[in-house]
């Protein structure tokens, strides 16, 4: 299997491997160069970028250089720009059900980000970004108070939008990298050469 | 008025058996030959970059187009129906069985012995290795019988699939590299593969799928590929046994297709084959059509994965190459027994318990620096995904019925698969699955680490059976050649013909007899030698 095992297993890597956020081996395919066709780019293109901007600042690693936290930012929202509602998915191995993907998370998503901005700024008198980082952390924790589960969940299903960012790159390899201080470069089509060696430790992490 | 499409033979179905009875026909013989499949075509080559990259990222069908909406089934059924079948989806893990898959009875008194011995098989083996690409790395001989080497060499292990089978050799197993259909080198104009670690879609074309074989044969002129067009029924000749026409649709246009042929292939899987057989019932044949003696839609086979995942107590990389696997033949031929089990054993990296999280032990949400501290202080232990397949005797009554209550949008009843063990296998259930369970604590005892979580799913995997291969007329649909019993000039082939599922991944075992039934198929019409 993708072998993948069997019937729930492989409806649950199915999930799983939607939630990838992999740097491509398709020309083209980097995240961030997601064409929008087909998908109502005007919804997530409107999320606040400032405000999603400053939840990145909370919810990323602060080991990440800015422009790299930016540029996870930057592709959260071109992967949401990239999304169409309720996609046949990949059908499981041994189930006869035909699963479709979720709806459109953007609007609330949205929401959820404007209203970060509204209780800031009645709170304390000034837009989410602006907030010192103290009390924009504690203002997000409120947000994400009663939030289930453990795991990490799939970006286009999360409670909340700063889930969802988490989410992504969290599943990204250039995070998988990042933990494991090691080029891996998982998902991006490498060719056998070289898989036979201990990954090279990356500099700077 | 019905079309009507004439061939020397036609084969019904797309897929890999499809495929393989067709290339090997086309070889062999000068004879027409019309490949009818129900399906349409999915994403060709050029667009399965883009397609996978979709699937990556929002989960969506890297096939689209690939399942026929009201062709449906209850039971273990996988919807693919397409140029391709279900081996487009594939993992392209190409295990033969051993020689005691065909002597379950005379080995062990359990089960049923095959008409064909693994030696029989074996030339077909090979050669469906070729025809499909095979990267695989020679077993220890007594565990791995073959009379020649791999068409290209294994997939190498990745650091970290090496470092499992390290791990996991010091129980005394042999473990080696999982034979795939893959491509270590290029072969025979196909890409080698690159390592996308998406086999589900392979981008590049170094996984094999069967829509490659077709193309190949239709830019050569040898085949008429019919696609979308659904055979509902075969019809008798009046006087005689013989098939004379495939009354199909096309689901196109709507328009009624005859197929007329001197012999007809049902190259349809495990459960559209017998299907289309009960399917076909007559005045004399009224249970259907090679059905005399009620064993189509019997003995269903199959085999059921008891899994485990546990954690290794060396560091690990996930990701280098994580469809990659280890594989053992060691349960496989076991010598004697006191009591029936057999299974195989592969070991995969896992990332069970590693993964990042929201919330660590205590419940607490983590957010920025405290996420990624909590992944690298869990990462330090690696995981590995633990597997045994073993084979469920088929019961009489494992059986694939049409099912009234669930209709298409012609009208036919669709099949309805129930897989039930054989009184034999349910007796020995729990002692299958206690002793892989020993296996599994064996190889944590003996290279440690623990037990994290391990599990049964009450599946039958790689399912076949329902015209099943047999001397004995009484208690089987086909010959030993896949020829049925009662029909000279019609074939199943593949998976239907299985007697038993084995204990390993069947596709290639479905492939080498439908070789071996188009070897004997070609002698009836003129050689192109
Ligand atoms: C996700 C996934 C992973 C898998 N991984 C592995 C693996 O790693 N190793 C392995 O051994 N196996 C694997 N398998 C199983 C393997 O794909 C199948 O065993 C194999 O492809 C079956 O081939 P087939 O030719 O018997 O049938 P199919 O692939 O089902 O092809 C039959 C074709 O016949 C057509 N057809 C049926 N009825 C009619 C009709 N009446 N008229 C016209 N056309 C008809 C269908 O449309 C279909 O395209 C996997 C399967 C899936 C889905």
């Amino acid at each position: 299997m993708s072998d993948s095992d069997r019937r729930s297993f492989l409806k649950r890597s199915v999930t799983a491997v939607s939630a990838l956020a992999v740097t491509g081996c398709a020309p083209g395919s980097e995240p961030g160069s997601e064409a929008v066709e087909g998908s109502d780019a005007s919804t997530s293109a409107a999320l606040p970028p400032t405000t999603l901007e400053a939840v990145g600042e909370v919810v990323l690693p602060a080991e990440l250089p800015p422009e790299e936290r930016q540029q996870v930012v930057a592709g959260f929202r071109d992967w949401l720009a990239g999304f169409r509602p309720v996609v046949e998915q990949n059908h499981g191995y041994g189930t006869s059900e035909i699963d479709y993907g979720p709806p459109d998370p953007a609007p609330a998503y949205r929401a959820q980000l404007l209203a970060l901005d509204l209780e800031a700024q009645r709170r304390h008198g000034s837009d989410f970004a602006a907030l010192a980082p103290e009390p924009r952390e504690a203002l997000l924790r409120r947000s994400l108070e009663g939030v289930a589960g453990t795991g990490m969940p799939n970006p286009l299903t999360a409670e909340h939008v700063a889930l969802a960012l988490m989410a992504r790159y969290y599943d990204s390899a250039a995070a998988l990298d990042r933990c494991y201080g090691v080029g891996i470069a998982r998902y991006s089509c490498r060719g056998l050469s070289g898989m036979t060696d201990r990954p090279a430790p990356l500099e700077g992490v | 008025m019905a079309s009507v499409i004439e061939a020397d033979i036609c084969i019904i179905g797309g897929g890999i058996t499809a495929a393989m009875v067709a290339l090997r026909l086309a070889e062999d013989t000068s004879a027409s030959i019309a490949v009818v499949e129900a399906g349409g075509r999915t994403d060709p080559l050029e667009e399965r970059f883009e397609a996978r990259q979709r699937y990556m990222d929002y989960g969506d069908t890297p096939y689209p187009g690939d399942h026929i909406p009201d062709q449906t089934a209850r039971g273990i059924m996988s919807r693919s129906m397409v140029l391709g079948g279900q081996a487009m989806h594939w993992g392209g893990t190409t295990p033969r069985f051993t020689p005691e898959d065909f002597r379950v009875r005379s080995l062990y008194g359990v089960g049923t012995d095959w008409p064909i011995d693994y030696d029989e098989l074996e030339p077909f083996y090979q050669e469906a290795e070729e025809r499909i690409g095979v990267s695989g790395e020679q077993g220890p001989e007594e565990l791995d019988p073959r009379s020649s080497p791999y068409p290209m060499p294994a997939i190498p292990l990745s650091w970290t699939l090496d470092r499992l089978k390290e791990w996991g050799e010091r129980s005394g197993i042999p473990f080696w590299a999982n034979p795939v259909a893959k491509n270590s080198v290029p072969y025979r104009g196909r890409n080698v593969c690159q390592r996308c670690d998406t086999c589900t879609i392979c981008p590049t074309g170094a996984k094999y799928t069967p829509d490659f074989s077709f193309n190949q044969l239709l830019e050569e002129g040898r085949i008429e590929l019919h696609l979308n067009t659904l055979v509902r029924r075969l019809e008798l000749e009046d006087a005689t046994d013989r098939i004379e026409v495939a009354q199909a649709v096309n689901l196109e246009s709507g328009e009624e297709v005859e197929l007329r042929a001197r012999s007809f292939v049902l190259a349809s899987g495990y459960a559209w084959g017998p299907h289309l057989l009960l399917l076909s019932a007559n005045s004399r044949y009224p249970d259907g059509l090679a059905n005399r003696t009620g064993n189509v839609g019997r003995w269903m086979t199959g085999h059921r994965p008891v899994s485990a995942y546990v954690e290794v107590p060396m560091e690990l990389y996930p990701g280098i190459y994580s469809r990659h696997s280890l594989i053992s033949n060691r349960f496989r031929r076991p010598g004697p027994l006191d009591r029936y089990l057999r299974h195989d054993l592969r070991i995969w990296e896992s990332e069970v318990g590693r993964q990042p999280r929201l919330r660590d032990d205590d419940g607490t949400l983590l957010l920025g620096d405290a996420v990624m501290a909590d992944w690298r202080s869990r990462g330090s232990q690696g995981a590995a995904r633990l597997r045994g397949y073993y084979d469920v005797l088929p019961s009489r009554e494992s059986r694939l019925t049409l099912d009234s209550s669930l209709r298409n949008d012609l009208g036919d009843p669709l099949p309805r698969v129930d897989f039930v063990d054989s009184e034999a296998s349910l007796a020995l259930r729990q002692h299958s699955e206690d002793s892989i369970r020993g296996v599994f604590s064996e190889l944590v005892r003996a290279g440690g680490g623990r037990m994290l979580r391990s599990g049964v799913q009450d599946i039958y995997d790689h399912p076949g059976g329902g015209a099943r291969m047999g001397d004995d007329p009484e208690s089987s649909v086909v010959d030993r050649w896949g020829r049925t019993h009662d029909h000279e000039n019609l074939w199943v082939v593949g998976a239907p013909t299985m007697v038993s599922g084995g204990c390993a991944n069947g596709t290639l075992t479905f492939s080498a007899l439908s070789l071996r039934s188009a070897s004997e198929l070609g002698k009836e019409f003129p050689s192109t030698a």
